[in-house]
């Protein structure tokens, strides 16, 4: 067992040419040769469907697969802020640099500074292909593009349609993809779930995929595998993914030896409904937007039951203001997040499970009157209204943190590659762009930076270097053969425990240690217990979970098994990761690593690096490689946002 | 803040099909001490527990998102599409629109382009069949413009928004007495139609897509604005006016 | 392409389009026989005149013929779209209900409303044009007296109450039918439609009462003038 150095392959140079430098450095495929090459990509949200699209136009052929009916559905729809680009449309100062600083520093410096310059650079390019697409971008009277301020940002570089642009965006790269579909140089599959990563003398070749209509398990061979799956969010059991979002095509190819970079690094959003009881079973977001009128505040005195408008102004905490003069209600998502927690914490908790703080829009709609904050969030009003049967217009909203995305994921080098030849990874499935916590609106656009600008490059470099298609390797294969029977394996135990509780009592009993003691706040103590409980939790589900029907035909019980197998394995490298790094950065917080204000403290010394984890077997402790993080044009601070 | 004292007890009539070959029936449930802060399917969530503990197979249904936007969720409820709330997809949709002692009957969408794999969970993608066929600008990858080469009208920005804002799910088709998609194929068509981008192929795209949209088997439309009034993006039937125009327009120019 | 000729005409839309075609020509028709009716009321010889002048004229042929083909075409493709929209859901849901928000009695009842006037258009072609032949002379001329046919006609109490019930039929077939002839070409504008949706009920409440009011009439003078 021993450590290695990881390297990123980001090729020498100043940081603003080393991307133009290494795409002219990069080999080829003549055109006519493309076509003879296969491409597997796994997902199809802005990752996957950009991917799919750019690379099918280039003449290789493409296998598209995802889970839900339709390519169109993957989570990414759900964004609802925009997305960013350096533009600088409005005047106001913004460049590529100023982004791609932003970007580093909102990441707490622990990103790669040639990966963030090269998506902002791309930016731009997203911005004009998604609107040559026909997507609607909000407008000037005058016809041009417009622009708002987003989470904090002190520029306005975010570009929006409606409170719906991660499904504009999606919807455009879904238009891009179904038109190559009808073409027939994408082949889609829909309703299939990856299950296993097929390799052959060391490199990616294939996956196997169980239909979700048939439950038959089928085998798709390829030279190059592509996973845009998302994040594993859903470790927690109530997050702001879709119930679909899940971290096994991941983490099924971690278990064949791609590495797991980060998996400490959640991002935990502070504007989400907050839960209503036992039976919840996810939470939704709501736009971040909200808290540039709204004023965040808890009743001065723990336990105060009064309805919140018969608390007088000067028994509120309005603590965000309290703390942080300069940025007040608009400090980044984990530092509005962890104070809602120490108020929670603190008893002064809000709402019936006293799990919530305010968010009240009572003092803008006095300045500005009601119609102009319906114009901004009238949208927004309506759901939470909706949701909880409170009107936002009278009443606060209540508010408190969840789960909404997760910054680790598999390593990949400056290429998108894993460590493992021939697998790439995108979007939020890699570790690359957002170091310790993403801003908000760089989701988006690092999706579709991979998928539309990144990997039609570095892909075709790869199969110029590696010739993957001179040993053609069939489904045939007995390395197929082997995933495939693992795979029918691991269902038919599921399917034979017939234990007493249903996959979703493991799920929550999971969330609830995940939540507990590897969400906002972590200590050494909590970590340890955690690893012990998921420990113990996994167990018990091997032994116990009761999972009814058979592998014939349409089984959503047994698809949430084997998907929560996965969970509680990963919760555990969660807190195995977040135990090992005993700073606090970005989304991690641990409570032994803080400033004397009570504010996260990095550890530049000891931990400026990507951790990325070797698999060694379910119950066998992972091996930690490191890949050092040079900053050689951003200068490391303390983040403060007093 | 939701009503959290008072519990329901509901009578649940669902359609169970085994597979896409099974006759299928409705079946009738009890469920008791229903939330009225539950979500719709939060509801089924709870059944399905129920019976999973009882070792019977439990319901299934489409749903991902869980927060209205991405047109994963169907169902048919006490008749309508979505069930009773307007502008609301069923997964938004809360148990506090029903009454303690209701009889809630649930279908899967029904139309013979969207053949049931089981129980509520039809397929749908005779949808993407009908974009593949047009639903697009043909413009690869780094072939644009600067974004702000072309100024568009913000009217029409926002028309074409308001047609895009379709999530696919289906319930006009749902809804419509004569299972017509064009409700869903008129939104694509309008939003690329109104903006510059799109106008290029604009006669080429209404034909196809229609073509693809007859081929597939959906209905007529008879003008009577039930998939309008179904529609959880509120999208509007204007936008089958504009297809209308579109298509005889190609049909006329078009070579 | 020949292919290309019967795809686009067999298409959804194109066949919405011909109803609305000659929907909206027959409606031009049953504002002009309102008109000739209206002469049952200005005088017996008016009337019969009116008529005779039609009939005799040889063009005639290639009226009825052209509004023949009207009809059958707003018929037969009616038949033609209602049976396709029945083959698209083979399984009927076991529990429907309107939202209240989109269609009305009207819109969901234009088979059964069309289907009455097709039956009364029967009639009436068998009550009048095939009725009873009476001859009279006017200004020297013989011609048939159509106008006794029909106020005979109109004598029974229960022939008009089926004209009228027929044509309330109609009027609510219209209700619906103008304003959507008018969508199915493609013409919906957020300032008119309303307008245009309004105007649909008013012809509609026209061609009613303008058509309910002879036999109303010719029923309350029983045969005299």
């Amino acid at each position: 067992m021993t450590i290695k150095k990881l390297d990123g392959k980001v090729p020498a140079g100043n940081v603003s040419e080393v991307w133009d430098n290494h795409r002219f450095n990069m080999k080829l495929i003549n055109p006519a040769n493309k076509r003879k090459f296969n491409v597997i990509v796994v997902g199809t949200g802005l990752a996957g469907a950009s991917a799919a699209a750019s690379l099918a136009e280039l003449g290789y052929n493409v296998q598209s697969f995802c889970i839900q009916d339709s390519p169109r559905r993957a989570h990414s729809i759900a964004a609802q802020g925009g997305i960013n680009a350096a533009k600088n449309y409005p005047n106001d100062g913004d460049s590529i640099w100023r982004l791609f600083y932003d970007t580093v520093k909102g990441g707490d410096y622990r990103a790669r500074e040639a990966n963030v310059y090269r998506l902002a650079q791309v930016s731009n390019n997203i911005i004009d292909q998604c609107v040559a697409q026909g997507v609607p971008f909000a407008r000037e009277y005058g016809g041009t593009l417009s622009n708002r301020s987003f989470g904090g940002a002190q520029v306005s570089r975010t570009f929006y349609a409606r409170g719906q642009t991660g499904q504009q965006l999606l919807l455009g790269a879904y238009s891009a993809m179904m038109k190559e579909v009808g073409k027939g140089k994408i082949k889609l599959y829909t309703r299939r779930e990856m299950v296993e990563l097929v390799m052959v003398d060391g490199k990616a070749r294939g996956i196997i995929t169980r239909n979700i209509v048939t439950g038959e398990l089928e085998r798709f061979a390829a030279d190059a595998v592509l996973l845009c799956t998302g994040g594993y969010g859903n470790a927690y059991y109530l997050s702001t993914n879709a119930m679909a979002s899940n971290c096994s095509a991941a983490w099924r190819a971690h278990k064949k030896g791609a590495y797991f970079a980060n998996p400490c690094y959640t991002q935990i959003h502070p504007t989400c409904i907050p839960m209503h009881g036992e039976n919840q079973s996810k939470l939704t977001l709501m736009s971040e937007s909200l808290r540039n009128d709204g004023r965040v505040w808890v009743p001065k005195k723990p336990g105060d039951k009064r309805a919140p408008n018969d608390i007088p102004e000067d028994e509120r905490d309005y603590y965000l203001e309290r703390k942080y003069p300069s940025f007040g209600n608009l400090v980044p998502r984990d530092v509005a997040s962890r104070n809602a927690k120490e108020q929670v914490d603190l008893g002064k908790g809000v709402g019936a499970t006293g799990v919530a703080v305010y968010l009240d829009f009572l003092d803008a709609i006095k300045r500005d009157g009601e119609d102009v904050i319906r114009q901004k969030y009238g949208n927004l009003f309506d759901m939470y209204q909706r949701i909880t049967d409170d009107n936002p217009y009278e009443v606060p909203m209540r508010i408190y943190p969840a789960v909404h995305y997760t910054m680790g994921g598999l390593w990949v080098d400056y290429n998108l590659m894993s460590n493992v030849p021939g697998l790439f990874v995108l979007g939020e499935a890699n570790f690359s762009d957002h170091g310790a916590n993403r801003l908000g609106a760089s989701a988006l656009m690092q999706g579709l930076a991979d998928g539309y600008f990144v990997i039609p490059y570095t892909l075709g470099n790869y199969f110029a270097n590696e010739k993957p298609n001179e040993q053609k390797v069939g489904t045939d294969h007995e390395a197929f053969d082997k995933a495939y029977n693992e795979a029918k394996d691991k269902y038919q135990q599921l399917l034979s425990i017939n234990g007493t509780q249903p996959v979703d009592y493991y799920h929550k009993e999971l969330g609830k240690i995940m939540w507990e003691y590897v969400g906002m706040s972590r200590n050494e103590e909590g970590l340890k217990k955690a690893i012990s409980q998921i420990k113990d939790l996994r167990k018990q589900f091997w032994k116990d979970v009761k999972v009814p029907g058979e592998n014939t035909n349409v089984n959503v019980e047994l698809e949430k098994a084997g998907r929560v197998a996965d969970f509680l394995e990963i919760g555990e490298l969660m807190a195995r990761d977040a135990l090992e790094r005993k700073e606090s950065c970005g989304g991690h917080f641990r409570e032994e690593s803080q400033t004397e204000e009570n504010e996260a403290k990095r550890d530049d010394e000891n931990f400026c690096h990507v951790a990325a984890w070797e698999f060694t077997g379910v119950d066998n402790e992972p091996i930690r490689h490191v890949e050092e993080l040079k900053f050689e044009n951003v200068k490391l601070t303390q983040r403060s946002y007093k | 803040m939701g009503n959290n004292t008072v519990s329901m007890n509901l009578n649940l009539k669902i359609w169970r099909q085994k597979s896409a070959t099974d006759k299928g029936e409705m079946v009738d449930y009890k469920l008791t001490d229903v939330s009225p802060d539950m979500s719709f399917l939060e509801m089924l969530d709870m059944l399905n527990d129920r019976l999973i503990r009882e070792g019977k197979d439990p319901v299934a249904f489409d749903h991902d998102c869980r927060e209205g936007i991405c047109g994963m969720c169907s169902l048919m409820i006490n008749g309508q599409a979505h069930g009773p709330e307007r502008e609301t997809t069923t997964c938004q949709l809360h148990m506090r629109s029903f009454k303690n002692g209701d009889t809630i009957v649930i279908e899967p969408w029904r139309a013979k382009a969207f053949p049931i794999h089981k129980d509520l969970m039809v397929d749908r993608s005779a949808f993407d069949e009908i974009i593949a066929a047009g639903g697009y600008v043909s413009v690869n990858t780094g072939h644009a413009p600067d974004a702000n080469a072309i100024p568009i009208p913000k009217e029409n920005a926002d028309l074409a928004m308001d047609a895009a804002a379709c999530i696919g799910c289906a319930a006009c088709v749902a809804s419509c007495k004569n299972a017509s998609a064009m409700l869903f194929v008129s939104a694509k068509i309008s939003q690329l139609a109104l903006l510059p981008q799109g106008e290029a192929e604009s006669k080429q795209r209404a034909e196809a897509m229609v073509a693809k949209m007859d081929e597939l088997g959906f209905g007529n439309c008879t003008n009577e604005a039930e998939c309008e009034a179904s529609c959880p993006k509120g999208i509007d039937i204007s936008n089958i006016a504009r297809m209308n125009r579109e298509f005889i327009k190609g049909g006329l120019t078009n070579r | 392409m020949s292919s290309r000729l019967t795809r686009i005409v067999g298409s959804s839309i194109v066949k919405k389009q011909a109803m609305a075609i000659t929907g909206l020509l027959l409606c031009g028709f049953l504002v002009t026989h309102l008109a000739g009716n209206f002469l049952i009321i200005y005088s017996a010889d008016a009337f019969n005149q009116y008529a005779y002048a039609l009939t005799s004229n040889p063009l005639i042929y290639v009226a009825e013929a052209g509004l023949a083909a009207l009809f059958l075409g707003h018929i037969g493709m009616a038949i033609k779209l209602t049976l396709e929209n029945h083959k698209a859901r083979p399984q009927k849901y076991y529990m429907k209900k309107p939202t209240g928000r989109g269609s009305t009695f009207a819109s969901s009842t234009m088979p059964y409303t069309g289907m009455i006037t097709l039956i009364f258009l029967v009639i009436h072609l068998i009550n009048f044009k095939f009725g009873p032949l009476y001859m009279t002379t006017v200004d020297g001329v013989e011609m048939r007296d159509l106008y006794r046919t029909v106020v005979e006609y109109f004598a029974s109490p229960l022939n008009v109450l089926w004209y009228i019930i027929a044509m309330v039929a109609l009027g609510i077939h219209l209700s619906h039918g103008v304003w959507s002839a008018f969508q199915s070409l493609g013409f919906n504008h957020p300032s008119y439609t309303p307008t245009l949706r309004m105007a649909s009920k008013a012809f509609a409440v026209l061609i009613v009462v303008g058509y309910s009011s002879l036999p109303i009439y010719c029923y309350l003078i029983q045969g005299g003038h």
